[in-house]
């Protein structure tokens, strides 16, 4: 699992590439804690290269969902493969979070 | 035997009784006329006789006392025997002088006085003797061979003869007896050789061992003195005492004092090599002992640092422990932690930091030179193993030249020592861990076995087949069933996320909440209040659930009530996997794709809208197919996903046969497809059948 950065003056976008299982999760997890993340207007999750998404990383979406919400902060996963957008949607996570196609409308929202 | 205890009861009263006839018979052989004129004084042999009953008795008590010596306790034994018996010797001298006193002030009574004095100092003497002797037996025997115990015996035996000697009237010509005499002695002298309970003294027991023995010495020459002074008197009108044998055990008792004097006075300069083996000796077995008593890595740590300090004599030390292996820093002796730091530095400079290294002449070291500390000596010290460096212990001396090649090799022995205490205690620690993890993981499955239902349940109206497989000892996937009331079951299926002994847990919680939620509401106005819907079964337990369920944790599942009198079934899903479903009718094959939010991802009251019933009347002949996520996530070598897509074709090709049947087809497929993988996640299966209502007669 890699995790790339890219900062502009009011949006994070984060790149996930590989799989985030049980122990990736807890770097991903390090990540989203930062306290100065709530200080973005959008948190943009990039997911081309997510191929695999395990119980443990829903749950830190899961676990930082409410605080982004309270904050303000707008979560959005966009160019997720369909295997993931499946696992989103069986577990109903699609009517919670932003998922949109491709990053200009990840943009744009 | 008994016979012997018995007597031994005896001697006290015995020795005293013989005493005192000694005294009274002594009395009257001196002064006739004491009594009344009358009495005729006693003969002469009685005198010997009784003397020699009460020497006999005295002797024989002591030897029947038990061992003296405790242990080790040398200097104990020495000690009583002066503080008791070697006392007696300042009441014989007190007793001189009271009588020399009287004498002058009474010399009418002197005479009776001096008879009586006398024959007290020679039952003190007799009990001095007799318990000198058999400390001294003791010490003779300790650690002895059986040939030297058989010699003692002798020696006892030739002493006990002499006793008779005076008995009778045959005097034995005077080169015989002292012929005799000096053999004897000659023996005592020989056995006077045996002194090796001196070699377990330590320095400070030596010097005090040799007092004690002078003050022994100085007691009986105390007693030697006011017999030969007596012998002499005009006033002694006694038969002579038993001198033959009293002769031979004062210069035994003497003879072994001073023998063991001289001994260990000329063992006091070895005295100190002696201490140092000995204490190297108790600190490698402290250490030793630490290890099985499984003290820390700190407490070892201390222990090889002070055994280390003691041992080789250091003037100043210090132990560095390698950073975050222990909470241990390492410490200081003598030595501040900056001047440690410049020695260590120079080290490092020199490349000599983790090696063994000796350097008995600091002072012609220039770097050493340089940084004006008093020292002469170094040697480092790494405590490693094969594994890996623990940390190095450095000792310094003043002087130069002030280790040797022994030292180094001690402080060797000290540091491997060490080194394998810290791994066991590291061993132990790891084996107690492994143990505690897996007993724990033992509970939980066993626990977890027992929520999954044995008996599936059986009825006319439908088949049903089960399969649950967990990946870890304990998994997140759980299964129940229900009957209600009115021909209907509850079926739940679901899947705790995360795994492990939390897992399990929560496993336990939904399966309780299964339970108390699928409980007949007595104030229902209908019928159908009477049961709650599986959405609003969802919504309840999502809300029992946010109370307990820890923040990244969540759970799917799905709830399934049949009522098989209606043919129907209704069912909400909780983020949990579409149900597959054959459709006799139509003949097809499809899943019911239903939104549906999973359990304790959000936790207010706005979870209910997102969760959906839905309604079906099923045929027989319909199959339905409930699963969690380790089926269609399973994996082959290429790490693609079995899928909803092949699980789906399985069961087109499958769907006539029974319900068992279809599971086992399912499974023989998935294991196939993932053959030589390991199973990552855990993987239920359930198969339901629903068949053509028959009579309940038949079955």
């Amino acid at each position: 699992m890699k995790i790339t950065q890219q900062s502009t003056e009011s949006t994070l976008t984060l790149s996930l590439d590989g799989e985030l299982d049980a122990s990736s999760s807890v770097v991903l997890d390090t990540e989203l804690s930062k306290p100065e993340i709530l200080g973005n207007q959008k948190v943009l999750i990039d997911c081309r290269q997510l191929n695999y998404i395990s119980s443990a990383g829903l749950g830190v979406f899961i676990s930082h969902l409410q605080t982004f919400q309270d904050a303000g902060v707008k979560l959005v996963f966009f160019n997720m493969q369909d295997k993931v957008h499946n696992v989103f949607e069986i577990l109903g996570l699609d009517s919670l979070m932003t998922i949109v196609p491709s990053e200009a409308e990840a943009v744009a929202v | 035997m008994s016979f012997f205890r018995k007597l031994h009861s005896f001697l006290v009263p015995f020795s005293l009784l013989s005493w005192f006839g000694l005294l009274a018979c002594t009395l009257l052989y001196a002064h006739p006329s004491l009594l009344s004129p009358s009495i005729s004084p006693p003969p002469g042999w009685l005198l010997l006789v009784l003397q020699a009953v009460f020497t006999a008795c005295i002797f024989i008590q002591e030897r029947g006392t038990g061992e003296r010596l405790r242990g080790l306790d040398f200097v104990g034994l020495i000690r009583r025997l002066v503080l008791g018996p070697g006392l007696l010797a300042t009441v014989c001298v007190g007793l001189h002088l009271v009588q020399q006193l009287v004498q002058t002030k009474l010399p009418e009574t002197g005479s009776v006085l001096f008879t009586c004095i006398y024959t007290i100092n020679v039952g003190l003497f007799v009990l001095l003797l007799a318990r000198t002797n058999y400390a001294w037996r003791s010490l003779v025997l300790f650690r002895s061979s059986a040939r030297l115990r058989r010699l003692w015996l002798w020696f006892e035996v030739l002493l006990g003869i002499t006793l008779l000697f005076r008995l009778f009237t045959w005097t034995p010509p005077f080169g015989l007896s002292t012929a005799l005499l000096g053999a004897l002695a000659a023996f005592g002298a020989y056995i006077s050789g045996q002194q090796k309970w001196v070699a377990y003294l330590n320095r400070r027991q030596k010097i005090e061992v040799i007092l004690l023995q002078l003050a022994i010495i100085l007691a009986m020459a105390v007693f030697v003195a006011y017999f030969l002074q007596t012998k002499s008197d005009p006033q002694l009108i006694a038969p002579a005492t038993q001198h033959a044998f009293l002769i031979l055990n004062a210069f035994f008792a003497g003879f072994y004092a001073v023998i063991g004097l001289l001994v260990t006075f000329f063992n006091l300069p070895t005295a100190g090599v002696f201490e140092q083996k000995r204490e190297e000796i108790l600190s490698l077995q402290r250490l030793t002992q630490l290890i099985q008593r499984g003290q820390n890595a700190e407490e070892v740590y201390r222990m090889f640092f002070d055994s280390a300090i003691q041992t080789v004599e250091a003037d100043a030390a210090w132990l560095d422990v390698e950073e975050g292996a222990e909470s241990y820093p390492g410490q200081y002796y003598a030595l501040q932690p900056e001047q440690a730091k410049a020695i260590r530095n120079l080290l490092v400079d020199y490349n000599l930091n983790h090696i063994e290294y000796l350097n008995n002449d600091l002072f012609n070291s220039s770097g050493f030179r340089a940084l004006d500390l008093p020292f002469g000596s170094l040697i480092v010290m790494p405590l490693r193993s094969s594994k890996r460096q623990y940390g190095n212990l450095y000792m310094l001396k003043t002087i130069p030249q002030g280790f040797d090649r022994e030292s180094l090799s001690i402080l060797q022995t000290f540091a491997s020592q060490a080194v394998l205490s810290i791994e066991n205690l590291q061993l132990i620690q790891a084996s107690l861990h492994t143990q505690r993890v897996q007993d724990e993981l033992k509970i939980a499955s066993a626990v977890q076995d027992s929520l999954i239902p044995k008996n599936l349940p059986i009825d006319n109206w439908f088949e049903i087949s089960s399969h649950a497989l967990a990946a870890t000892e304990v998994g997140g996937d759980f299964y129940d069933f229900l009957h209600l009331p009115g021909r209907r079951l509850a079926v739940l299926i679901g899947d705790v996320s995360g795994k492990g002994v939390t897992a399990a847990f929560h496993v336990a919680q939904m399966k309780g909440i299964f339970h108390a939620l699928m409980q007949e509401n007595p104030l229902a106005r209908n019928e159908r209040e009477k049961f709650p819907v599986p959405s609003k079964f969802m919504a309840q337990a999502n809300t029992a659930l946010a109370r307990c369920l820890e923040k990244s944790a969540f759970i799917t599942a799905s709830l399934y009530i049949i009522d098989y009198e209606h043919g129907g079934f209704v069912f909400a899903r909780a983020g949990h996997c579409h149900t597959l479903y054959y459709h006799s009718i139509k003949e097809e094959v499809s899943y019911f794709r239903t939104a549906g939010l999973g359990l304790g991802i959000i936790r207010h009251d706005g979870y209910e809208k997102h969760i959906k019933n839905q309604f079906y009347d099923y045929n027989p002949g319909d199959v339905m197919v409930i699963y969690t996520d380790g089926i269609v996530e399973a994996r082959n070598g290429a790490q693609d996903e079995y899928g909803e897509e092949r699980l789906q074709q399985m069961l087109e090709h499958t769907y006539y046969l029974d319900a068992e049947q279809i599971k086992e087809q399912i499974l023989a497929d998935l294991n196939e497809f993932s053959k030589g993988q390991p199973i990552h996640d855990d993987q239920t299966l359930l198969v339901i059948k629903f068949k053509a209502s028959q009579p309940e007669g038949i079955l």
